[in-house]
């Protein structure tokens, strides 16, 4: 390795201002250390990817635990840096970068609007590309501008490999032209951000399977991996009739079969074993606090995380049928979106039969969206403590799940945290 | 299909009514079935004929290019003037309310033809409007109306009132049309900025817009949620320093 002097000393000070960073009590020091990294050496990320990047992974939502089940399995050929939070705009690269083994190999989590910037300075091998969707909705992010992004970034990339979700109209339309790509059938339950052609602006007409465009002629590419989904398991399929049996998964849902089954794609590309590949995916436990099991208060819960519309809609489905209760907690902090409008376009519906209790800052929006569903529920400020007025069948659970958007996930796990310490 | 049945069409929900805007459609059938009144929705698709017997016509917001081809598949079709000038009741939000308008821009800012059943022309507010939007209904806002309406705006439209329309109420937090006026009403044309749902959050349009289809108000009805959320974002504003 061979690390220019300005990258090493932009390290000591990004490790440097991280350390401050963390001592203050503001996060891990990720963002503010790459920060630091990246003013004094700019072209820091090129010169520590220095050919090691195996795979960027990219996606509106899934990409931190797609990430981790790849990291898991690229770890079959030795050491592995990527990144333990999720941190993955340009600091968060640079940082992940930095740190582990200088010639380990890489497997980066990024941004879906830094990806151009980072594909050009790190050169990966495969990219994948997992779906796109309105994220927080008062940004007024443009789903189709980001697939122009991506298109672009493709082409002045022709050496990568692209993974893609074939499912995903908005996804194949961005990787489309690029010279090699492996498509996955790995579904889509969110269509409302891809209801019309990315192209022509036709509305695309879509079967069980299929999609199509009738003004174009675009359609579902033809796939090299489809995600086989029954009775709540997945098994991912090689075009060759290969079976990967994906039951072992820890991470729950359709979504997390969907998720390894790219991340199955991106090894095949990487010439990893596939079985040895699906038996290390399967230890993965938990994604940054993700579907982590912690006590809370007086209660013990299963955390989920949704971002977007897009993240709920999946995540509904991986909460265990009614009559059992669930939790839901609704903040509208930035990171969650100021407007929690999009309440309206979750189909809360699915949860009928069953007590939720509503918290959050933004509990009372909660509230009115699940009168409109016909779903029973209480508003409880703070359900965790001894005296919530929990429903019986909710306090006799061990474990409840608690579905929260950003902000109200990391306060929940903050708190386990915190009370696990000060036992 | 009995008489009294109420026909509403949400009008292309998947290219107007990403943001949350459907759950004005929830409302009116929660809102109808507390009024003892039963609803049919049909959600009509860009290409499909509008059809020309609903009683309540509703569309939502939109990002620009899917709000250019809605304006332009409206006019294509004509049904909505058919509707208007038959007496139905139409509620649009924020791009579908510029584009029921007659002229509203587009993605670069240049004028484009609305569907002019709405006496309003919208150009670009200075700022684009992104926030808490509190208003009291216009002193000329039917009757039936007379709680504060309470939302969020998200846009860069400032619309101007035509001589044939008048505002739906004034502002008093947030920008509205941008002259502290929100909203505009001709005859039984409804427009406003207030997403939130805007009839989640302020059931007594809902309860306007039932009244004029079977034509008479109706009396208010009080749902516990509903008026707890209200009060948390009425208190909200006032702390937000008005
Ligand atoms: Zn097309």
């Amino acid at each position: 390795m061979s690390r220019k002097l300005r990258t090493r000393m932009a390290i000591t000070a990004g490790r440097m201002a991280a350390a401050t960073s963390r001592i203050a009590g503001r996060g891990e020091g990720m963002v503010v250390g790459g920060r630091v990294m990246l003013k004094l050496a700019p072209d820091a990320i090129a010169d520590l990817a220095n050919g090691r990047v195996a795979a960027l992974v990219s996606a509106t939502n899934g990409k931190t635990s797609t990430t981790r089940l790849l990291a898991n399995a690229v770890e079959q050929l030795g050491p592995v840096v990527t990144a333990a939070t999720g941190a993955n705009m340009t600091s968060g690269v640079v940082t992940t970068l930095a740190s582990g083994p200088p010639d380990a190999t890489a497997v980066l989590e990024v941004d879906e609007a830094y990806l151009p910037m980072v594909t050009a300075a790190t050169k990966p091998r495969v990219i994948l590309l997992g779906n796109l969707s309105r994220d927080q909705l008062d940004r007024m992010n443009e789903v189709a501008m980001t697939a122009r992004k991506w298109r672009k970034m493709l082409a002045e990339n022709p050496d990568v490999t692209v993974v893609a979700n074939a499912d995903d109209p908005v996804v194949t339309f961005a990787a489309e032209q690029a010279p090699r790509v492996i498509w996955v059938g790995g579904g889509q339950v969110w269509t409302a951000d891809s209801s019309v052609c990315p192209e022509c602006g036709t509305l695309l007409t879509r079967s069980d399977t299929q999609w199509n465009c009738t003004g174009c002629g675009r359609k579902r590419p033809e796939t090299s991996w489809e995600l086989r989904w029954q009775d709540g398991s997945g098994t991912a399929v090689s075009r060759l009739g290969q079976e990967f049996d994906l039951f072992g998964l820890q991470l729950p849902g359709r979504f997390n079969a969907s998720n390894a089954t790219l991340a199955l794609a991106v090894a095949e590309q990487l010439g990893l074993g596939l079985d040895e590949s699906v038996k290390r995916m399967c230890q993965v436990q938990a994604v940054s606090g993700r579907y982590a099991i912690v006590n809370v208060g007086a209660i013990r819960i299963r955390l989920l995380l949704a971002k977007n519309p897009a993240g709920w809609t999946e995540l509904i489905d991986v909460m265990p049928p009614a009559p059992t209760p669930v939790i839901v907690s609704i903040n509208s902090n930035a990171a969650d979106g100021r407007d929690p409008s999009w309440l309206w376009d979750v189909p809360f519906e699915k949860l009928r039969g069953r007590t939720v209790i509503a918290t959050g800052d933004r509990r009372r929006d909660l509230a009115v969206r699940l009168l409109h569903a016909e779903v029973d529920h209480v508003v409880i400020a703070d359900p965790y403590s001894p005296a919530a007025p929990l429903p019986p069948e909710a306090r006799a659970l061990d474990v409840i799940d608690n579905a929260a958007t950003y902000t109200a996930f990391h306060e929940l796990r903050t708190r386990a945290q915190r009370e696990a310490t000060s036992e | 299909m009995s008489e009294s049945v109420i026909r509403i069409a949400s009008i292309y929900p998947t290219l107007l009514g990403t943001y949350g805007d459907g759950g004005n459609v929830l409302a009116l059938k929660h809102r109808a079935g507390l009024h003892g009144l039963v609803t049919d929705v049909v959600d009509v698709s860009p290409g499909e004929p509008l059809p020309r017997d609903c009683d309540l016509y509703v569309l939502g917001g939109g990002e620009d290019t899917a709000q250019v081809a809605a304006a332009d598949s409206l006019r294509a079709d004509g049904g909505m003037t058919q509707a208007v000038d038959r007496g139905a009741a139409v509620l649009a939000i924020c791009a579908g309310y510029q584009l029921i308008g007659r002229e509203f821009p587009d993605a670069t800012g240049a004028p484009s033809a609305g569907v002019g059943i709405l006496d309003i022309r919208t150009d670009r507010l200075p700022k684009r409007a992104v926030g808490e939007l509190l208003t009291r209904p216009d002193p000329q806002a039917p009757a039936g109306l007379t709680d504060l309406l309470t939302g969020y705006e998200n846009h860069a439209g400032a619309t101007h009132l035509g001589p044939d329309a008048r505002p739906l109420a004034q502002v008093e937090f947030g920008v509205g049309n941008g002259d502290v006026s929100e909203g505009a009403i001709s005859g039984h044309v409804m427009g406003t900025y207030l997403h939130g749902p805007c009839l989640a959050r302020n059931p007594q349009i809902a309860d306007v817009l039932l009244g004029w289809v079977v034509g008479e108000q109706l009396p208010h009805i009080a749902e516990r949620e509903v008026e707890e959320l209200r009060a948390e974002r009425l208190e909200f504003v006032r702390r937000s320093g008005r």
